[in-house]
């Protein structure tokens, strides 16, 4: 909303105030201002100048030479091409140096040899109106060398208030209000709000129906006759009205405008003639029924909306904007003024469901105050009779309803008020600051018993905490000081769970070149048969932002793999990493579950084997390897386990692995299926995902206890063993038979080499092994050591394979 | 033997001369004087020989054995003289030469800045929790003193479930503010906590709005708690943010479940007198807060005639972007690596 501070001046002396003091207060005590503008800044170089002389150009026809007083000690030159130029004319001189909108500078020049050094302005030149032709002229009397915007008081300041910051205050949605709120800040006197006006006697022919669904608190109506029809409103008004931003129509529809830009109250008229019978009624409207407005667009109403019915017809959307059918016009003659009270909610709903959103119900959707119909008709009669002599008033108003307010007064205490603020103010101060603002306070001691003005009474201050607030902002929050809080005196409680996936998360980016991401809990509705399901086996979003994506992900595996399509092209390769939430339904009911998921992806070439340390799968069976260790679980792998498809239903059928511990899952392995990689755009990749269940890592972390061990006091031997085995015969089960042979002496054992091709038979693999053997309570010898060996040749001759080295 | 053991020293002293470094040098000293050299071995043999011939070659063995010795010394120190020599001198050795890289992961800016204030927080004490991401209408505004007929409520600005008839409605929380109420009945008052964590809002994307987004709310309740204490808190706070202290001011601020509320500024961390980001006013408006609203803690069963306190969000990616200099918010869920790697661990 836009506020001029020449409009405020008419309540509120604020001339000793420049325009950022008003701003930096209004926005510290009441509501951020957003911006400041200075109207007429624009033409302020413009000055009143007499023409003394005006003589024809000696060589162009079409042209004068002036000469001009603009109050300076000498006259100076001017061409002018204009054809009403003529000496003893007040006019606008631009003067050299002077710079016109459209960062149009005045500088001296010479027009066909005739040295000019100004120019004399036209309304268009200096954005008064459209008008071009000819220059400006000034009445007689104009002060010579005055500046223009000064002697016309065009200048202006108007403040642009955050709207957000007002939504809960019905009372500032005039100038009226903020007028209020900076005489209670500046602690001066606010003149009372000009609504005088004595009503005719003689009653009125029309009756007013209000539903009985208190969707309108009252409703006032009043006639009057406008001899000519509608004219052009009075120039102070005009610049007013254009200065906040309002636009200009005739002077019937700007005062309804004005006068709701004072006070905040919309009023609204209609055209007499074209209104049937003599009973207004506001009722809801009927399903399906067809309504015109003003803007020429029509729309069905819906029962929930209220329309202002004459006899035959709607004849306004209640609150929200009149119809077409009866609008002002310049033939109009006579009109119906309408001022009245709203439901807030029922007018902010019927300006959404028809898109017609307009000044009028932006304030009604605010809780009004209905006191204000009254005084807004009233100051409406007012200005019209005031500024032409052919309006008056027919008959005195015809009112229904009540714009009563109830109001409780609040207790308050005020020595709780400065404990919570943490401002010292006096008792005494903090009534002058709620009487300031139109509260009533009576007191008794410390203990206060505050009633709201109606204005604030409708939404906005319901309970003590509330005027804790008037009282606080008034007095300046710059007078809080900050106080640190006493020492807390347990440790606080904590997640389990947030400690541990940082742990892994950190651990994830330091040791395994992951790059932590964000991706969206939504994903597209296309996805759900990607994985065999339908979209009713997620949890649906009844209004998406986008429609085509509207279920919410179990796991994150396909929203990380959309990202590998936005880096393909620049890596080929590369890791991401998140700690995230997958949604389902309980099928218990209750709260959806959401599962904490630590979830990794890495993409690389399609070229890369498919097993073995360099796949994408064995990286990821090393990282998840090395979370697990990092919290001491020691756990197992199942490799293509059953009914993994069925939860994960991205993962590849054969190269998959599902990582537990103590018959509890924790999570998995698993290349993604090839035909969901290349549907969501990833080409010549293929990616891999390990998911890690972290509230299924608490509880494995909680069973497991770390150790400590005696660095051993023998030495290792150290074997390297390589068998060759059938290709059926997997690292799993190698690993398990070479362990077997160790027995007790097994320290460690690493796989260092797979290999299959010359020199071995058809249909086998090689898996190379570095053991250490060792013992707690001797060296061991040779012979323990070539045991060992026979051992493992043996297990290999049963695995269908022999010992190579 | 003799011979043998002659042409053994002339062998060796042509190896010494030959050698042209000490480590090829060390390998033939061991080759002629290890526990399997050469000459150990004749040394070795000596057991064998008649006992009248025993001394001389003994003898003359002895010598040998010496003179090689001697003549391995020698050239040893000559050629770690040389190497020293030619190693200080450095020729070809290119230190500007890089190493080789180190390939390094990353952390998302927007988590970063919220586990750096995990940290800030707990050590003053703050429970850190969490409530779920679906949330039912009750809890996301009801509970938090939101009218029914709020606009906040609709479906332009708030991302509701498909529910079945008769189901209560759940939404995307729309704000972590929910939090303050579970946590307050998880352990009642006194209670100081922070929930951060992720948000949502039906709301079309552009360089500064996104669906999708991370908040932290705050709320400390006790006896007596004011908004000295808040803006003690959020000073503190902003210092953790941005490193230093930051002159702030509160302004009137309107949430429903907050009284009175505020907003907090900070001054322009980018200019002095003005810039693009604080929209020349040098303040830049950084986190809501108030005391929390009696009816709050009223649905969450605390008695507001004993205890009061405050409650504050922070936008945890607003934060990201103005510390980081971040320009557009759709980076964050992006998953661009061009983006997302420059934000190191
Ligand atoms: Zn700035």
């Amino acid at each position: 909303m836009k506020i001029s501070l020449n409009w405020i001046g008419d309540f509120v002396d604020i001339n000793d105030k420049s325009a950022t003091e008003i701003s930096d207060l209004l926005s510290i005590h009441t509501a951020e201002v957003e911006g400041i503008e200075y109207i007429g800044d624009n033409i302020s170089g413009v000055v009143v100048a007499e023409v003394l002389s005006c003589e024809r150009h000696p060589d162009a026809d079409k042209l004068s030479v002036t000469t001009l007083n603009y109050g300076a000690d000498e006259t100076v030159q001017v061409v002018c091409g204009a054809s009403n130029v003529r000496a003893g004319l007040k006019v606008a001189l631009a003067p050299v140096g002077c710079v016109l909108p459209g960062d149009f500078e005045i500088k001296t020049a010479k027009l066909r040899g005739q040295l000019s050094q100004g120019m004399i302005c036209s309304d268009s030149e200096i954005e008064l109106s459209d008008d071009s032709d000819g220059i400006k002229e000034l009445p007689a009397d104009a002060p010579v060398g005055v500046r223009l915007i000064d002697y016309l008081k065009l200048s202006d300041t108007v403040l642009e208030l955050d709207n957000k910051s007002l939504t809960h205050r019905p009372d500032l949605w005039g100038h009226y209000g903020f007028a209020r709120e900076l005489a209670a800040i500046l602690k001066r006197p606010l003149k009372a709000y000009p609504s005088e006006f004595s009503w005719p006697d003689n009653s009125s022919e029309y009756s007013l129906e209000l539903d009985g669904q208190q969707f309108s608190h009252c409703y006032q109506l009043a006639e009057l006759s406008i001899g000519k029809g509608p004219q052009s409103s009075p120039g102070w008004m005009q610049k007013r009205l254009l200065a906040v931003g309002q636009r200009i129509v005739s002077d019937v529809v700007d005062v309804s405008n004005y006068v709701m830009l004072e006070l905040g109250q919309p009023t609204h008229a209609f055209d007499k003639s074209k209104v049937s019978g003599k009973q207004l009624s506001v009722r809801p409207a009927n399903e399906k029924e067809c309504f015109v407005a003003l803007d020429e667009s029509s729309c069905e109403l819906v029962a929930s909306d209220f329309v202002i019915a004459d006899s035959a017809k709607a004849i306004a959307l209640a609150g929200v904007i009149g119809g077409a059918n009866s609008e002002v016009c310049s033939e109009t003659t006579s009109i119906l003024l309408e001022s009245a009270s709203f439901d807030a909610t029922a007018v902010r709903r019927s300006a959404l469901q028809h898109n017609l959103r307009s000044e009028a119900s932006s304030r009604f959707e605010k809780s009004l105050d209905p006191g204000y119909t009254a005084l807004a008709s009233q100051r409406v009669c007012q200005l019209l009779c005031e500024m032409r002599d052919d309006i008056v008033v027919d008959c005195a108003p015809v009112f229904a309803g009540n714009s009563a307010v109830p109001s409780d007064s609040l207790l308050l205490n005020a020595a709780q008020a400065r404990t919570l603020l943490g401002i010292d103010i006096s008792t005494d101060e903090i009534i002058d600051n709620l009487t300031s603002l139109g509260f009533k306070v009576e007191a008794s001691g410390d203990e206060l018993s505050v009633a709201a003005p109606s204005y604030r009474a409708t939404k906005d201050i319901q309970s003590a905490v509330d005027i804790v607030e008037e009282v606080g902002r008034i007095a300046g929050y710059d007078k809080i000081v900050p106080q640190p809080l006493s020492a807390p005196i347990e440790v606080p409680q904590q997640l389990p769970y947030r400690k541990l996936a940082s742990k892994l998360l950190m651990r994830l980016v330091n040791n395994h070149q992951a790059h932590e991401t964000q991706s969206y809990s939504f994903i597209a509705d296309d996805w759900a048969e990607l994985v065999g399901l339908t979209c009713y086996d997620f949890i649906q979003i009844a209004n998406p932002v986008n429609d085509a994506v509207s279920l919410l992900r179990q796991n994150p595996a396909l929203s990380l793999l959309s990202q590998v399509a936005v880096n393909q092209r620049e890596f080929a390769d590369g890791r991401l990493c998140e700690f995230t939430k997958g949604y389902k339904n309980n099928p218990n009911g209750g709260e959806a579950i959401e599962s904490r998921l630590l979830a990794m992806l890495v993409w690389g070439s399609s070229d890369l084997p498919k097993s073995g340390q360099q796949s994408l799968v064995g990286q990821l069976r090393a990282v998840a390897d090395d979370l697990c260790s990092l919290l001491n679980i020691n756990s197992q792998y199942h490799v293509n386990p059953e009914g993994l498809l069925e939860n994960y239903g991205f993962a590849h059928p054969k190269q998959s692995v599902e990582i537990s511990f103590a018959r509890q899952s924790l999570g998995m392995i698993s290349r993604i299926h090839p035909t969901i990689v290349s549907a969501l755009g990833v080409d010549s990749s293929d990616a891999a995902i390990l998911l890690l269940d972290v509230d299924a890592l608490v509880d494995a972390e909680a069973k497991t206890k770390f150790k400590f061990s005696a660095p051993p006091s023998f030495p290792a031997v150290k074997v390297d063993v390589a068998l060759a085995l059938p290709v059926a015969v997997d690292y799993a089960a190698a690993h398990k038979a070479v362990s077997a042979a160790a027995g007790n002496l097994l320290d460690s054992i690493e796989l260092f080499d797979v290999y299959s091709g010359p020199g071995l038979e058809e249909g086998q693999h090689s898996m190379a092994f570095t053991i250490q053997l060792r013992s707690s309570d001797r060296t061991l010898s040779d012979s323990e050591e070539q045991k060992f060996i026979k051992k493992v040749s043996k297990a290999a001759e049963q695995l269908g394979g022999n010992l190579r080295s | 033997m003799r011979e043998r053991l002659e042409a053994l020293c002339g062998e060796g002293l042509a190896a010494i001369a030959a050698a042209e470094s000490s480590t090829q040098l060390a390998e033939i000293e061991s080759s002629f004087l290890g526990r399997t050299g050469a000459l150990t071995a004749q040394l070795k043999g000596l057991g064998k020989l008649e006992a009248a011939e025993r001394p001389a070659i003994g003898k003359l063995a002895n010598e040998i054995k010496q003179k090689l010795q001697q003549a391995f010394d020698a050239a040893g120190e000559t050629l770690q003289q040389q190497e020293l020599a030619a190693d200080l001198a450095s020729v070809g050795v290119d230190c500007s030469l890089p190493g080789p890289t180190v390939e390094l992961g990353s952390v998302h800016p927007v988590m970063a800045i919220a586990r750096e204030l995990e940290d800030i927080f707990q050590s003053m004490g703050f429970v850190i929790w969490d409530g779920p991401e679906l949330e039912s209408e009750v809890n996301n505004f009801d509970a938090l003193n939101i009218p029914g007929d709020h606009p906040a409520r609709e479906s332009h600005d708030t991302i509701w479930m498909k529910s079945a008839d008769g189901e209560e409605r759940r939404c995307l929380r729309t704000h972590t503010s929910p939090v303050q109420v579970r946590a307050l009945r998880e352990f009642g008052a006194p209670l100081r906590v922070i929930a951060p964590g992720r948000v949502f809002r039906q709301e079309a994307q552009d360089s500064t709005h996104e669906h999708t987004f991370h908040q932290m709310e705050g709320l400390v309740v006790g006896k007596n708690i004011g908004v000295p204490h808040m803006l003690h808190v959020m000073n503190s706070m902003l210092e953790g943010v941005f490193k230093r202290k930051l002159e702030t001011r509160l302004r009137p601020g309107f949430f429903p479940f907050v009284e009175p509320g505020f907003e907090l500024d900070a001054r322009c961390p980018f200019c002095k007198d003005g810039c693009k980001v604080c929209k020349g006013s040098t303040w830049i408006e950084l986190m809501p807060g108030g005391l929390v609203h009696p009816n709050v803690l009223t649905a969450a069963g605390v008695d507001p005639n004993e205890y009061s306190g405050f409650a504050f969000g922070l936008g945890l990616s607003r934060m990201a972007m103005l510390r980081y200099g971040i320009h557009d918010i759709r980076y964050m869920c992006s998953g661009d690596l061009r983006f997302l790697k420059q934000f190191q661990a």
